[in-house]
């Protein structure tokens, strides 16, 4: 018998410092940090943000208005107060690691695309069509090395 | 917001020729509104003292807001509740952000557990417990380890829940 | 006497010899009643401005996407496709079985004289004589019909406005495209929720 090979999974864990994002609720679309966690159900956030409609204020929100992010602020104490919240926030850059990240540039794209009009959406279409077209040749000329 | 407040309510017998300054009693209460607090406040003095509405005033009343509602805490709530057959004394804990909010967790927790309904339910005593060492337990226990941390492992999406039939298996974690 | 107490008199004895006429309807007569709207010339929606492109919805072109030329009065609007583009003609089509989109197309160039004549009275309706299927027709259902002969006026007309609208279009190849591709829903869209 060969050694099993364990390795941990590698979920997002609901920890102090975790940058979430809120999916429903007043909040949607915000991100936030959690503070503190209450019980099972429901964690203490606050979001800093850089811009004034995009602040979460201090509060209990439930986790399943939440969803979490990769960011982690790291070394943030539990319970801190809003400012040093604020300060490891900015410190940190996590908005704009947030908006690097894919799952904000996919939720962009997807809002972007949401607000195109008609002629727009088709010429999306249009293009998109051509990019599948130039996969689709080069793979065929892929395949048909590889019989060869 | 919670559905109770809290309430200090002052109230005294009325003063006669023989006692012109009566006593005044005071009394934290939780309730919906003030009307219930004051009519709670005459059930509660009337089982401690010879002194009904008929012959009482209420001297003052204001309620009292939460110092730091932006802290989570772990309350300790002491009652009494008369179940069908009989009645009891308990004691829970409840980690909320305010006293109202524990006490509203705790009717919840209460009608889920035992059936049991606000009239039945006296609060005798709630404190903040500042010690992790006092907390007794172990459900609120658990939530002061060190470093906790624990994942999602099952979330249903809202959109994926709409479908009947689906071609794909869902993804539960995100 | 004075002259006006003489007029007076003569109108009392004229009130007495007439007398009252012993007919009276049986039923209070009915009176039309009085029509309180009045006709104002049809409001349209904002985005129905000649030039802006329209998906049609409702008809035999439904789906196409058409440039709107007029619009006429009580609720009705003249398109024309381009007819090359994606065969929709010179036509008359109700303005609520029309989504507007903000896409526009410059129609300047349009001879305002012919839209005058395409738009007046008659225009489409003159030549449809009624032609009643008879006897004759139903023994004829083995040959071949006559095939639709078009009015060569109305070619022309078709000709010369379409003429400017496609120079214009040619421009920009995608409009092309999508002028002559049909509008249809795909899976999630939903149409109260889309920009257009």
């Amino acid at each position: 018998m060969g050694d099993a090979d364990i390795t941990a999974s590698s979920w997002r864990q609901v920890e102090v410092g975790r940058v979430v994002l809120f999916s429903y609720g007043p909040y949607a679309g915000r991100l936030a940090t959690i503070v503190e966690i209450i019980d099972h159900k429901r964690v203490l956030v606050d979001g800093p943000a850089s811009s004034e409609d995009k602040v979460v204020p201090r509060h209990a929100a439930p986790l399943s208005q939440l969803s979490l992010t990769a960011h982690v602020i790291p070394g943030l104490p539990r319970a801190t107060g809003s400012s040093k919240v604020k300060s490891l926030w900015e410190k940190e850059e996590v908005e704009s690691k947030f908006a690097n990240s894919p799952f904000a540039q996919k939720r962009a794209q997807l809002a972007k695309r949401r607000t195109l009009n008609d002629f727009e959406r088709f010429k999306v279409m249009r293009l998109r069509k051509q990019a599948r077209f130039e996969v689709s040749k080069s793979l065929a000329k892929v395949r048909a090395s590889a019989k060869a | 917001m919670g559905r109770v407040k809290e309430y200090q309510v002052v109230g005294r017998h009325l003063p006669s020729e023989a006692n012109p300054t009566p006593k005044l009693f005071r009394m934290r209460i939780f309730a919906p509104n003030s009307v219930v607090a004051k009519s709670r406040f005459w059930y509660f003095l009337g089982k401690l003292k010879k002194i009904k509405k008929a012959n009482g005033e209420i001297v003052s009343l204001n309620e009292i807001h939460e110092k730091r509602p932006t802290k989570v805490k772990n309350f300790g709530i002491w009652i009494r509740y008369d179940s069908r057959s009989g009645t009891h004394n308990m004691y829970k804990e409840f980690r909320e952000m305010s006293r109202t909010d524990a006490v509203d967790a705790l009717y919840q927790d209460m009608a889920a557990r035992h059936r049991s309904r606000f009239r039945q339910i006296h609060i005798l005593k709630v404190i903040e417990v500042e010690k992790s060492e006092s907390i007794r337990r172990p459900y609120i226990k658990q939530l002061l380890t060190k470093d906790l941390k624990f994942p999602l492992p099952h979330r249903v999406h809202a959109n994926q829940a709409k479908a009947i039939f689906s071609a794909k298996r869902p993804s539960t974690f995100f | 006497m004075s002259a006006t107490a003489d007029a007076t008199i003569a109108k009392f004895q004229a009130q007495a010899t007439e007398k009252a006429s012993r007919y009276y309807p049986a039923e209070d007569e009915k009176t039309p009643r009085k029509v309180r709207k009045s006709i104002r010339p049809t409001q349209y929606r904002k985005s129905l401005q000649p030039g802006a492109i329209l998906i049609l919805l409702a008809g035999r072109f439904r789906g196409k996407r058409v440039v709107l030329l007029k619009t006429l009065d009580q609720g009705v609007l003249l398109v024309t496709g381009p007819f090359k583009v994606n065969g929709v003609p010179l036509r008359r089509v109700n303005a609520r079985y029309v989504i507007a989109t903000s896409t526009k197309v410059d129609v300047s160039g349009v001879d305002s004289s012919i839209v005058e004549k395409v738009s007046g009275e008659g225009y489409f309706t003159k030549d449809k004589v009624s032609k009643k299927p008879g006897e004759e027709a139903f023994f004829k259902q083995g040959e071949k019909p006559e095939k639709k002969t078009i009015d060569s006026s109305r070619a022309a007309d078709q000709k010369s406005v379409d003429k400017s609208i496609l120079s214009a279009v040619k421009k920009d190849r995608d409009l092309v495209a999508y002028l002559s591709s049909s509008f249809s829903l795909r899976k999630g869209q939903k149409p109260h929720e889309m920009v257009f």
